[in-house]
């Protein structure tokens, strides 16, 4: 059991399929976790499928502040960093008659077809 | 337990049948019914959310055991829920009790540790009822058992939870446990028992014995009971009328009057 | 000195920042800066909003183990779930928004049952029959979901996240409810008489529904603050009047009569004109006079009294 109350935060995560992402859901109050935990399911996914659910104490969370969420401002002058900083090598390798290989190219060599992930 | 060939019209294997189904959706149904009482009312929000989930898949599955009684001939699903006398029911009657003294929207007393024990007890020894019944010589009951079956992983984590963190805190919390546990232990023999058919409906395959299931109930109570330094009694209070045979407490004549009152005002209407 | 200088400049700053950021559409979270009375408002208005979700499973509770068939029963115990569930969702986006304050949701049930914290004026009223049953799940929750898709898009991120999870649930609301009235419209005399009775009885709470027009009817009014900072876009009227185009054809379209025979639709004006409902009474209402207030109220405080044993067991 928990020091602080009965009324403590807790964030709920669920994921809707083995396959998908985990995702935000809501957040609820709860005496202790295992409470939580048996009380989020039917609070904020009692009309859809789920797959896993996380449940995560808000104060073990670090969020950013209103000040700090200005640390994420980049310029938009990194495209070194991606492919297509890159997209002159297309013309490149035409000449030495080669197809180039992109992105959707690498990405196909996994073996799946269209339609079949998830 | 091994599949008999009984076609369903023959008497006694029939008759033993629908004695079981009886029990089985008269104790989900005013279980549910009890718990619904407590909608609204809850100790928390949140608690009250989840409650409601619960007593909507009893409700769920008492549905679908007065549906394998409406296909057997025993008419409407609705009518069997809602017109049936009291010396009709079946339920045991630990399930019949009511949460507390008082109207759910009066001055009422609702027990919250009380709800917490009786379902608790009632959710462990269902879980071992469906297990059991798993493998009924009557495949549609079987097949409802296994669906029924899914949704009790849930409903026994939620009471467990709640059963051990209340025996577990303060001592108010622990002697409030403690009282509405021996209540429930003076009744639980309603639940545990077949009723005055309880042989034929063991002979028919239907489900194992009574003791047998008892054994394995107490067997899934004892370690959380060791955990909270509580003891299962050897033996367990008689229920002077279990219910099983239809004879009720007032409880039960006064919720079934409240749960058809709309129902009642015309039996041949549409709702 | 210096330092008070800094920071009403930061303060005229944030300011700045955060109505450019309202006015672009951008969303405004828990922890951002926000105005005083951006907050105010936002807790006035949500905390009435979720209290009367709590409220508002209490009339209908009625009928939960009353429902005459267990498909109804069902029916109305997952409805009523919703109002809690809704309750809950509101009341989160509330306790965040009150943090500052020290506030938690210990204070919002005490304010309720002080009479400081009110709750909508529809869940005063009584509900007598299996008819009102259906009738708030049609119409009570239809003016909810006019009402409430109008703030989809407020500015406060949590609200608006709460408000598209309760929507939708709200559309099943809407049909249960109608479930229950096309039965009840299309069953027995006495069933018929049922549901007439049931809209008689609540017309008038349902003009009151959306609030008065404007300030000069009751003294007080939030609605210019909150469209001033994007929580919603029309006025009481606006949602009045789009809930009588909506419902008022259906109401009619099953051989139900509205009990206002001076009531027409005028052309010209594109509008809907009708007898105003008494606004004295409204007031009285709201202040918890209404006729089911105090019964209600009471129930609500003694289930929390009895079951205060069970918050402090798990306190520690």
């Amino acid at each position: 059991m928990s020091a602080g109350g009965f009324y403590q935060e807790f964030e709920v995560f669920s994921k809707r399929t083995d396959s998908t992402p985990l995702q935000y859901q809501f957040s609820l109050l709860a005496p202790n976790q295992e409470l939580a935990f048996v009380m989020a399911q039917e609070n904020f996914m009692r009309r859809e499928p789920v797959a896993d659910i996380w449940i995560v104490k808000r104060t073990d969370i670090r969020k950013m502040t209103y000040e700090e969420k200005d640390t994420l401002a980049r310029l938009d002058n990194k495209d070194y960093r991606n492919a297509k900083g890159y997209g002159y090598l297309k013309k490149k390798w035409r000449k030495y008659e080669q197809n180039m290989l992109d992105e959707k190219e690498i990405l196909s060599w996994g073996g799946e077809k269209k339609g079949e992930k998830d | 337990m091994k599949k008999i060939d009984f076609p369903p019209e023959e008497s006694m294997y029939r008759t033993a049948l629908v004695e079981l189904l009886y029990q089985l959706a008269d104790d989900d149904f005013i279980l549910a019914y009890r718990g619904s009482e407590w909608l609204g009312l809850a100790p928390h929000i949140e608690e009250d959310v989840a409650f409601s989930s619960i007593n909507q898949d009893m409700m769920g599955h008492a549905a679908m055991f007065y549906q394998l009684l409406e296909d057997l001939g025993e008419g409407d699903v609705d009518d069997l829920s809602h017109s049936r006398k009291t010396n009709e029911r079946k339920n045991g009657v630990l399930l019949e009790r009511v949460n507390g003294p008082g109207h759910y929207l009066g001055k009422h007393e609702f027990d919250w540790a009380y709800t917490v024990v009786r379902h608790y007890f009632y959710t462990q020894f269902k879980k071992v009822r469906m297990d059991s019944l798993k493998t009924s010589s009557y495949q549609p009951l079987a097949d409802v058992a296994v669906k029924v079956r899914m949704e009790i992983y849930y409903h026994l984590l939620h009471w467990k939870t709640w059963f051990l963190q209340l025996m577990q805190s303060n001592s108010d919390s622990r002697g409030r446990m403690e009282k509405a546990v021996q209540r429930v232990w003076d009744d639980v023999d309603s639940l545990l028992c077949y009723g005055p058919n309880g042989d034929d409906i063991v002979k028919a395959g239907l489900i194992e014995a009574e003791d047998k299931l008892l054994q394995r109930w107490k067997h899934f109570l004892t370690p959380v009971f060791e955990a909270v330094h509580l003891s299962i009694p050897e033996k367990l209070k008689p229920a002077a009328a279990s219910g099983r045979e239809g004879v009720h407490t007032k409880d039960l004549e006064e919720a079934l009057a409240v749960l058809s009152e709309v129902y009642y005002m015309d039996t041949t209407a549409s709702w | 000195m210096s330092d008070t200088v800094i920071n009403q400049q930061t303060e005229a700053e944030n300011y700045k920042r955060f109505m450019k950021k309202i006015e672009s559409g951008e969303k405004i979270e828990a922890d951002d800066w926000m105005p005083d009375d951006y907050r105010y408002t936002l807790i006035k208005l949500i905390s009435m909003h979720g209290i009367s979700e709590i409220m508002g499973a209490l009339p209908e509770k009625e009928w939960v183990p009353r429902a005459p068939s267990i498909k109804r029963k069902l029916g109305i115990m997952a409805k009523v779930q919703d109002e809690m569930g809704h309750g809950q969702l509101l009341l989160r986006v509330t306790e965040d928004l009150m943090k500052p304050t020290g506030k938690t949701r210990e204070d919002i049930m005490q304010d309720l049952f002080s009479g400081r914290l009110k709750f909508h004026n529809v869940f005063h009223m009584e509900a007598p029959t299996w008819g009102d049953a259906g009738l708030i799940g049609w119409l009570v929750d239809g003016a909810a979901i006019i009402s409430q898709t109008n703030m989809l898009h407020a500015s406060y991120g949590p609200y608006a996240r709460a408000l598209k999870r309760i929507c939708a649930e709200e559309v099943f609301h809407a049909q249960h409810g109608e479930a229950i009235i096309m039965a009840l419209a299309e069953g027995t005399e006495a069933q018929k008489t049922m549901v007439q009775e049931a809209v008689n009885r609540w017309w008038e709470s349902l003009l009151m529904f959306f609030g008065p027009a404007d300030a000069s009817t009751t003294g007080s009014s939030k609605q210019d603050t909150t469209i001033k900072y994007k929580i919603r876009s029309k006025t009481n009227e606006d949602l009045r009047q789009d809930f009588f185009s909506k419902y008022i054809p259906r109401v009619k379209s099953l051989g139900l009569t509205i009990p206002d025979e001076t009531m027409y639709f005028d052309k010209e004006q594109g509008l809907w004109v009708y007898r105003q409902p008494d606004w004295s009474k409204f007031k009285d209402i709201i202040r918890n006079k209404g006729p089911k207030s105090q019964e209600r109220l009471q129930l609500r405080i003694h289930s929390h009294s009895i079951n205060a044993w069970v918050r402090d067991a798990l306190s520690q």
